[in-house]
Formats: C-alpha cells, sequence, structure tokens
C-alpha cells in the first residue's frame, strides 16, 4: 500500500503526514522568509487557524494547499512559542477534528481504490487501527472489537459504550463519520506530543511578534476559577441515606463516599464518622482504609472518584436528570466559572 | 514479601477467641497435611504461560493477610514452596510484568489476559437459605439458618453477628452453569474469541473462572475491559440502539432503526425477544406506546437486557493487578481445586474438584449436615464421625467441624 502516492491535496487536508513537512522541504522552503512580507498572510492565517482551535472551532479553509500545508506548520511554531498547556490542547483539538472532517467525507466520497490508501495511510501507519469495509453494506465500516474497545472506552457518550453498537463475530460495524472519530483523540494527542517535542526554531521577528500578541490575547481566556460543591449527586446521596439506616454498604459504595467526601475537601475525621453507623464500623481500620484513600498511607496512590460509568456496573448508580452530561459524581451540580 | 489485607475469611485465625488454641491447632494441622500430600503427587497445578513475568501470592491457615508480589522461575520452585508452606489458597496474576516483585507502581505492566468470575453467591437464588449456616462471630458455633431468618442471637455465647457459610447445591452450580453457558455464547460470537483460546474451571468453591489467552485483548486498560464486561452484563442500553429515539416528550418517541441495522449483537438479541425486524417499525412503535413512552421503554430494555446478560464479576474483569486462584490449586473455603474442565454439561465440581484422599479422620460436627462428594451422599447428625478425609476437610474449611 505504500506505493500509494499521497497527493498534494490531501497533504493540505492531513498536514500531519511526514509527507508534508518532506513536501515542504522539497520546495527548498527556510524559515527566513517568513520575514517577507508576501508572507504575512501565512501567519495572519495561522493566528486565525490558533484562534479558532480555541475557541473551539475548526478551521476550516482549504484554498491554496500550500499555503495551507505552511500555514499548518508555522501554527504548531506559534503555539509551541506561546507555551500555554490549555492552548496546546485545544488547538490539537481543532486539528485533529479539522482532518476528521477531511477525512469522513473522504470515507463517504472516494472509490475503494482511494479508501485503501486512506485506511492504509492514516489509520493503518500512524494509529495501527486495521479497517475493512462491511461485505453486506458498503458504507459501513469494521473494526475489531479490541481496536474499538481500546479507543471507545475513552468516549464517555452511552452511545459509543460497546453493549450500544452492532457487534458480530469479533468485529464492530461503524460508519464513515464514527470509525474517524474512533481515532480523533489520537490525531490530537499526535499533534500535541509533535508540538511538545519540539525545538523552537530562531524565529523570523514578524513571526515572534504575532506569537507575543496571540499569548496576550488569549492569557485571560485560560484562568479559571472553581467553584463550591452545591449539592450531593444523587449516588452519593443513596450511599448516605443506607448508611444513616445502619444497613450494610458494600465496599465498593465504600470507596465511592470515601473518595468522594475526600475530594470535595471533607476532613477525614469527618469522612471516618460517616462510617460510624455500619454494623462492622471499626474506627481503626476505617481510618487507616480512608487514609489510604487519601494516599497517606499505604501505596500513597491517591485514589479519585469511580465515575458515573463505573459506578453503573456496580450498581452504585441513580442517575437523575441532573446528572445529565456529567461522566463523574465530582462534576454534579458544579460550574466552571470563566473569569470575566 | 509482604501482606495485604484480604476479605475475613470463615477460616478462625490463631488464637481467635470462641476457638481453643489446640482445636485451631488440630484443625490446622490436619487441612495442612491433607493440602501438602496433594500438592507433593499432584500434577495438576498447572504452569502459566510468561510465568517469570507473574506476579505469585498465597494465604496461610489460620493468619491474615495475602503474601504477595512474589515471582518464581519454574513450577519445580513453586511446588516446593507449595509442599513447604500448604497455604490456604494461591493465586497468580492475569497479569505479566517486567519487575512482579516490585511494589504495585513499579511493576512495569505489559499486559494481562482476560479473565471472568461467575460467583454463584451473586445469582441470588432460592435454595441458598436452605443450605446456608451462620456461624456464631464470637464462639464460632454453628446453625442452620432458618427461613425469614433476619437477626441473630447465639444459643451459646448470645453474640449478635455471625459469618453466613454456604454448601452448594446442585441447583447451585447448575445456575452458575446456565451463566457459564451464556459467557461462551458472547464471547465466541459477538466477541469472535476463538474457542481455543478460552479455558473453564471451577473456582473450587461455588462458581466458575473463565481465562481467554487471545493476545489481541491483553494490552486493553481497565476501562476498556470494564465496557467489556458492561456488554456481557448487558448494562447501559439505550432504546437508540434499536430504533426508539426520544419524542418532543416523554411519552412520545421516534422510531429510526439505525443505519447498520439491528441482525447482530445486542440489538438482535433484543430484536428477537421483542419480536421485531428491521422493518417493524409500527410494531416497535406500538411496543413503546404500550410501555408507557420512551422512558418507560427505557426502563423496561435496562431491565431485560441485564436479565439477559450474564452475571459475571465486573471488577474481576476490569481489574488489571489482580491476583486470581491459580488452576490446580486448592480453595481453602472447601479444600476443592480449581480444576479445569472442557464440557459443563458433563463436569460434576464435587465430583471432579474433590481431589484429596480418603484416610479416615476423627470430626467433631458443630450441627447437622448433609452434603455430596465424590458421588457418596453424607447425611450427619451425629456430633462426632469419622470421616474421610476429602469430607473431615471440606467441613473444617467451611467451618462446620472441629477436627477431635
Amino acid at each position: 500500500m505504500s506505493s500509494i502516492k499521497t497527493g498534494t491535496g490531501d497533504l493540505a487536508k492531513y498536514p500531519f503526514l511526514n509527507e508534508a513537512g518532506e513536501y515542504i522541504r522539497q520546495t527548498g522552503f527556510s524559515w527566513e522568509e517568513l520575514a517577507r512580507p508576501d508572507m504575512a498572510n501565512v501567519l495572519d492565517r495561522a493566528a486565525v487557524r490558533i484562534e479558532a482551535g480555541t475557541l473551539g472551532m475548526v478551521y476550516e479553509d482549504l484554498e491554496r494547499y500550500e499555503t495551507e500545508i505552511l500555514t499548518f506548520l508555522v501554527s504548531l511554531i506559534i503555539v509551541k512559542s506561546i507555551g500555554l498547556e490549555p492552548v496546546l490542547r485545544k488547538f490539537a483539538l481543532a486539528e485533529a477534528r479539522r482532518a476528521e472532517k477531511f477525512l469522513t467525507e473522504d470515507l463517504k466520497k472516494q472509490n475503494d481504490l482511494q479508501k485503501r490508501s486512506l485506511f492504509s495511510k492514516i489509520f493503518e501507519e500512524l494509529f495501527r487501527l486495521k479497517i475493512g469495509v462491511a461485505e453486506e453494506d458498503k458504507r459501513l465500516f469494521k473494526v475489531k472489537v479490541s481496536d474499538y474497545l481500546s479507543r471507545s472506552s475513552h468516549f464517555h457518550e452511552q452511545e459509543w459504550k460497546l453493549v450500544n453498537r452492532l457487534v458480530s463475530q469479533g468485529d464492530v460495524y461503524l460508519d464513515a463519520d464514527e470509525t474517524v472519530r474512533l481515532i480523533r483523540n489520537e490525531l490530537s494527542v499526535m499533534i500535541y506530543e509533535r508540538v511538545k517535542g519540539m525545538t523552537l526554531p530562531t524565529l523570523p521577528e514578524t513571526m515572534r511578534a504575532k506569537a507575543d500578541l496571540l499569548r496576550a490575547k488569549l492569557l485571560p481566556r485560560f484562568d479559571y476559577r472553581p467553584t463550591a460543591v452545591t449539592d450531593f449527586p444523587p449516588c452519593i446521596k443513596h450511599a448516605l441515606e443506607v448508611m444513616g439506616k445502619g444497613e450494610n454498604l458494600p465496599h465498593s459504595a465504600r470507596v465511592m463516599l470515601a473518595t468522594y467526601m475526600l475530594a470535595i475537601g471533607k476532613p477525614i475525621d469527618e469522612i471516618v464518622s460517616l462510617f460510624e453507623s455500619a454494623p462492622d464500623f471499626n474506627q481503626k481500620i476505617t481510618r487507616y482504609q480512608v487514609e489510604h484513600l487519601a494516599g497517606l498511607k499505604g501505596s500513597r496512590t491517591k485514589y479519585s472518584v469511580p465515575s458515573c460509568e463505573k459506578l453503573l456496573i456496580e450498581n452504585l448508580c441513580f442517575a437523575t436528570e441532573q446528572c445529565a452530561g456529567i461522566i463523574n459524581p465530582l462534576q454534579f451540580g458544579r460550574r466552571q466559572v470563566r473569569k470575566a | 514479601m509482604c501482606r495485604d489485607n484480604k476479605p475475613a475469611a470463615v477460616w478462625p485465625q490463631t488464637g481467635e477467641k470462641g476457638l481453643s488454641e489446640t482445636a485451631s491447632i488440630r484443625n490446622t494441622t490436619i487441612v495442612k497435611n491433607a493440602f501438602r500430600e496433594y500438592y507433593f503427587h499432584s500434577k495438576s497445578v498447572e504452569e502459566p504461560t510468561r510465568m517469570e513475568q507473574r506476579e505469585f501470592g498465597y494465604s496461610l491457615f489460620g493468619q491474615k493477610g495475602w503474601i504477595r508480589h512474589l515471582s518464581f522461575s519454574s513450577m519445580g520452585a513453586l511446588v516446593a514452596t507449595l509442599v513447604k508452606e500448604a497455604p490456604s489458597d494461591v493465586y497468580c496474576s492475569n497479569a505479566y510484568y517486567r519487575f512482579p516483585t516490585h511494589p504495585m507502581q513499579e511493576k512495569d505492566w505489559l499486559g494481562a489476559f482476560l479473565i471472568f468470575d461467575i460467583d454463584g453467591k451473586d445469582l441470588d437464588l432460592p435454595c441458598v437459605p436452605s443450605h446456608t449456616y451462620l456461624l456464631c462471630a464470637g464462639c464460632r458455633s454453628a446453625e442452620p439458618l432458618h427461613d425469614q431468618q433476619s437477626a441473630f442471637a447465639c444459643q451459646s455465647c448470645g453474640a449478635d453477628k455471625a459469618d453466613s457459610v454456604s454448601i452448594p447445591c446442585a441447583k447451585c452450580i447448575d445456575a452458575s452453569k446456565k451463566e457459564l453457558k451464556k459467557l461462551l455464547g458472547f464471547l465466541t460470537g459477538d466477541i469472535g474469541i476463538d474457542q481455543l483460546a478460552i479455558r473453564t474451571y471451577f473456582s473450587g468453591n461455588n462458581g466458575f473462572h473463565i481465562h481467554v489467552s487471545d493476545d489481541q485483548f491483553v494490552t486493553l486498560d481497565s476501562s476498556a475491559r470494564s465496557d467489556l464486561a458492561g456488554y456481557l452484563l448487558g448494562t447501559g442500553l439505550l432504546p437508540e440502539s434499536v430504533g426508539v429515539r426520544k419524542g418532543n416528550n416523554e411519552s412520545l418517541c421516534v422510531v429510526k432503526f439505525p443505519r447498520g441495522g439491528i441482525a447482530y449483537g445486542w440489538r438482535n438479541k433484543l430484536a428477537e425477544k421483542l419480536k421485531i425486524d428491521g422493518s417493524s417499525t409500527l410494531k416497535l412503535q406500538h411496543i413503546v406506546t404500550q410501555a408507557g413512552g420512551y422512558s418507560a421503554f427505557k426502563s423496561s430494555l435496562d431491565r431485560t437486557a441485564r436479565e439477559m446478560g450474564v452475571k459475571i464479576d465486573a471488577q474481576v474483569t476490569t481489574d488489571v493487578h489482580r491476583i486470581f486462584r491459580m488452576p490446580g490449586t486448592l480453595n481453602g473455603k472447601s479444600g476443592l481445586a480449581k480444576t479445569v474442565f472442557i464440557n459443563p454439561d458433563s463436569f460434576d465440581p464435587f465430583r471432579d474438584s474433590c481431589v484429596l484422599g480418603d484416610n479416615r479422620v476423627n470430626v467433631k460436627l458443630k450441627c447437622p449436615v448433609r452434603l455430596r462428594l465424590k458421588g457418596k451422599s453424607f447425611s450427619i447428625s451425629k456430633e462426632s464421625a469419622e470421616l474421610p478425609a476429602y469430607v473431615a476437610v471440606f467441613l473444617i474449611c467451611k467451618g462446620l467441624a472441629e477436627a477431635c
């Protein structure tokens, strides 16, 4: 498959491919050229591209292929130079979503040979994901259950749970959008890592000025202020009720209760006393266990609050409508307020 | 070597109140001798693949906790330890590590084989109270659980706390086998695992362990395994999977079948249950209306899926650092072995996993018991009895008898 050539158009859509950098190198381009007045366009586009990303939008231009490839490479350097972690994360995600858009379109429109080229260049070479086309319906693609699980299990939407997919004989069947969505995170991680591992070249003055300007503009947006917990989520309320009645709470529910209380900052003494009504309460053991969860004893690992998904499987989830959109009990009722 | 906490066992700790030290020592001696003899002669302890990269652990009779983070480079070294220590339970990680003896954070996890646990006690079977006994937490005396009994008061010492033990009956085993067959159906069907990569075991007490040696799953992390466990349990099914979407309000719904259809996997299982196919738009609409709308249909779908799913212990599958009972070793809760089998229908755990000898041992029964081992039925109502070692050990392990 590696004999299939990637066209310049593909490189503009997928500029993270090694061939894109190679293509620019072959044109004899050097960074100093960015100081030229006619390159201002590339710098401006790069700034727009980065800012769109930080606002959760996708830069969709695909006009002059060479310009787009260059814009991408310049964007990477400016993001590195800005040096703000949230900017990098958002930029990487936006670039992944941009590629996702083009990939999905290509998978829907292209003929079999072109599709195979995409499978080979992007899915297999970059992400080791083997994709097949469903025999019964050419619009559907299939991936192995293990390949699916290793990616989808990090998605939080219920529709991505394996139980909600079409599964047969070791394959999961997906449409074009879903197939591409499966590798979005990996695309994003790849772009993130590329910027992380980059050594900044000496930048032309015009480029440094652009980066400084953008940094000053973006900095205030990423200053967060957390707010306090207003109400306990239903899973915690339920556990507290069971405790209150002096009934036996399963170990997993105790872990949930203790990690939750630790995460919202309750003192250890108070948490230990929550368990006093348990039929098998032993002050010394409970204290050790709570301290263990807090990372103060034993392995020194601080345990996090189990996810909503884990609680659902353990029959500890009592979700109400107010739980919509949360993936961890800690997010219940909590709103993150951005400084104006 | 280090000791970790483990759940409270029925086996009394050395020097525990209620059991004289001599009785405790006698129990330990009898059971340890029987276990040691088994390990000395047995060829059934299975050598795990990548043995030198596994973590091993064991627990000892009459002592709290596990001794874990051990490594053995050969079966000879492992069996020598088993003969020397005669542990109550022996474990081996399903994970393999670069440094299996290091503390957990430093082990350098390389992968873990998939494992599943079906435990009879999780099945809420109606027969369980009829073969359950209460062991007083104070004096360790035993009595059968009475119908509808909710409180405990020991007739000998007045204590109000008790542990319960159960002697699984044929119905318990049959119910677990039913779950096992369901699991095998899922694994070889939907999940596409080759039958040859699956090994099934009796746990040695009241359930089944399933080991999968398919390499494609070994690198899956805990959350991917949790998703797989959710699939097998049938949790989190959305009505949208079978084509039911939310309408403008709770009582309304729109039927639009998913693009991939409903011919395979859970979608197919539920379609068969609801007696619909990819063209039954009106029928499905009617079913949802009858159920009381989208939300009511969702709840009923959830119940149905959980009933149709396999009752595995999700924590076992999800935990990638677990040490799991080692195939071919004895279970300290019963003296039965964790035994491999191929055909669930012809496998009888109380015959095929009962591997201890039959030399005669005198025991004092704490209450009348009935059980069947090695194809023989035992109904013992007298206080003292001379029993074959495999029965005596079973009852001592259960806490229902003491060595004289």
